[in-house]
């Protein structure tokens, strides 16, 4: 049942039952959020750059000994917390990558900004000890597939949806 | 951290025993707008006070006894009520007691008996309840799992489909395409395990559903996240659950039956992204079995295979790791005689029975293949090896989640003090939540069962606790 009372009244409530008692509670909140220390992965998609980082730490006995990238990036590094470098590795292990596992989403959660169905992709690539999630705006992702990297540079959204991957074309 | 010293790995020490003496629960439903979530918590424990055989006249009476509450409640922003755990803890009249809220996720009900056991083990406290609820029926569905989705990382995960099911359907896909073997018939074992959790849920009063399906209404279901189904996502719940840890002279004070609690926990990054390559850290039947170290080498041998990767839970495997630490066990298949798993996604079940060694990696599928995870084993019409989730699991009976980890813990309890029926088959229970037992109830206790453990589960994987319940008499160590 619905029941609407003068909503043109600031104090006015849109109940939706009585018996129980259930009202609605609007809200349209604006987070102010901010990318920090990651703003160079962010701002390098709408600028055509892929970018990682890594730990340059002489004395990091891991990551650091390894020399291994991270991206997704981190700030510091996860074993000697030492800040890490940036890397661009647009024409680098981009230029490897393959697709580690796929989906498709049929049925999306609110507020996403996709085309449904959308092709979700997890990313490997050479000398990068992670896999990135991302998507495929056009083509079908299989396992193994070899990619190359799609930048959002006409209207960047500033987000992760401004990287997409597409099958590699030979060269 | 990659690299795990001794010390890292030791296992955990209670300094006293702890004992679960009672439990109690709301039903459970996909909404529930005649009942705040006060009345909900409210019911859990007047059944943990009131229907266990307690050595209690009242509430008050069992009130005397408490300490300090332990409460899990995941997600603020579904039920928009910050601190609720202050307005749970008054409408129980346990004010002015210490009183602390705990949130990881998925796991947050393991998590809260983990932090509630802890305080009996530790000395702090002799007599503890561990509560847990969710509301998820504020939003419709898709808000809700874009606030779901919001448990993965914000940045550079949730804005990519805004659904969990996506980011186990990644799971799902690497894994039936690499240790699945890219085999029909491993999605038919997705399947039965579907099947089967929702035919317990059947039998369960406090369960969401009761429907039964067959693998072909799995399989004919709509894709969420392809590979993945709607009948391989669990439900999203309204209700509450409790549980009360006492020291060993307040437990047998309470009950004559109070069942031995141990809880371990493990950790893995938000990100499936992050997750570096490890060597398997081998169980202690692992260690020294030929056939399955030849068998890691063979899936993960020369980069073949990354672990954990998108196939395993690093988190599970720790928590496990530990929790038989602490226990004594040496084979979970032959020590465990019932898991309730955080079966979110039927494929998370699958990697689970492998985490915590029911079966080795990439062969998960055995355990239900082969019958070992029915309550009767239906190759053989013989009791199952190690029943899973006969309580319906979070496939069938419920996942309201600051919830789900006590109400995996209960009924491991019940099973173990032998009082499923009191729990299940009452019809006065089935009239109370408004719903009529079904003709052909199965009847699900598990006898003889000495232990269990319960899998609470967070993330893809970011907190994971194992508890384990042992009858007193069946302490290994």
């Amino acid at each position: 049942m619905s029941f609407t009372f003068d909503n043109q009244r600031p104090t006015a409530t849109v109940v939706r039952s009585l018996h129980p008692l259930v009202i609605e509670r609007p809200r349209s909140p604006v987070h102010i959020h901010s990318y920090g220390g990651e703003t160079p992965f962010f701002e390098g998609l709408g600028q055509g750059r892929l970018m990682a980082t890594r730990c340059d730490n002489p004395a990091c006995t891991e990551a650091g000994a390894a020399g291994y990238l991270f991206c997704p990036p981190r700030v510091h590094c996860p074993d000697c917390l030492e800040r890490m470098t940036w890397v661009d590795i647009t024409d680098g292990p981009a230029r490897t990558a393959k697709v580690h596992t796929h989906i498709c989403v049929l049925h999306p959660g609110a507020f996403n900004r996709l085309p449904t169905p959308s092709k979700l992709i997890s990313v490997e690539m050479e000398g990068v000890i992670t896999t990135l999630m991302s998507h495929m705006r056009v083509g079908v992702p299989v396992i193994g597939m070899e990619l190359e990297p799609v930048f959002n540079t006409s209207s960047p959204t500033f987000t992760i949806l401004d990287l997409s991957w597409r099958q590699r074309r030979a060269r | 951290m990659i690299r795990f010293s001794e010390r890292n790995l030791a296992p955990p020490k209670q300094m006293r025993p702890v004992y679960a003496v009672a439990a109690g629960q709301s039903d459970f439903r996909k909404r529930y707008p005649g009942k705040k979530t006060e009345e909900l918590a409210i019911e859990a424990f007047r059944m943990l006070a009131l229907e266990n055989g307690l050595k209690v006249e009242s509430v008050q009476e069992l009130r005397s006894y408490i300490h300090s509450a332990y409460y899990g409640h995941f997600a603020d922003h579904f039920g928009d009520q910050l601190l609720g755990e202050a307005q749970i803890h008054d409408r129980l009249g346990l004010d002015p007691l210490a009183n602390a809220g705990i949130k990881t996720g998925g796991a947050t009900g393991g998590s809260t008996v983990w932090m509630a056991a802890n305080a009996v083990a530790s000395g702090y406290s002799d007599c503890v309840l561990a509560l847990g609820w969710e509301r998820m029926d504020e939003v419709d569905t898709r808000t809700g799992n874009h606030y779901i989705a919001a448990a993965a990382d914000r940045d550079f995960e949730t804005e990519l489909g805004h659904t969990y099911t996506g980011y186990y359907a990644l799971m799902a896909q690497r894994y039936w395409n690499t240790l699945g073997g890219a085999s029909e018939a491993f999605r038919h074992t997705l399947s039965k395990i579907a099947v089967k959790q929702r035919g317990y849920a059947w039998s369960n009063p406090f369960a969401q559903t009761h429907q039964r399906i067959t693998v072909e209404d799995v399989e004919r279901s709509p894709f969420i996240a392809d590979p993945l189904r709607f009948y391989d996502a669990c439900l999203m719940s309204v209700g509450a659950a409790a549980v009360l840890l006492c020291d060993e002279e307040t437990a047998y004070k309470l009950s004559d039956d109070p069942i031995r609690l141990f809880v371990a926990a493990g950790s893995h990054t938000l990100r499936a992204a992050d997750r570096r390559p490890i060597d398997i850290p081998l169980l202690p039947h692992e260690r020294n079995d030929a056939a399955i170290l030849q068998q890691y080498r063979d899936l993960y041998g020369d980069g073949k295979e990354r672990f954990p990767g998108y196939t395993g839970f690093l988190a599970a495997r720790m928590a496990a790791h530990y929790a038989y630490g602490m226990t004594g066990i040496t084979n979970p298949i032959e020590e465990l005689d019932m898991v309730e798993l955080h079966d979110a996604f039927t494929i998370s079940d699958v990697q689970t029975y492998e985490d915590i060694g029911l079966r080795p990696y990439g062969s998960g599928a055995d355990f239900i293949e082969s019958g070992d995870a029915y309550h009767t084993n239906p190759l053989t019409g013989l009791p199952g090896r190690c029943p899973g989730n006969v309580s319906g699991g979070l496939l069938g009976t419920m996942h309201a989640i600051g919830a789900t980890g006590i109400m995996q813990v209960n009924e491991i309890l019940w099973q173990l003090q032998g009082k499923w029926a009191h729990f299940h088959d009452r019809p006065e229970l089935w009239e109370r939540f408004g719903k009529t037992r079904p003709d052909d109830i199965e009847d699900l206790q598990i006898r003889g069962a000495r232990r269990g453990m319960a899998v609470s589960h967070a993330g893809v994987g970011s907190h994971v606790t194992c508890a384990v319940l042992s009858r007193p008499e069946a302490i290994l160590k």
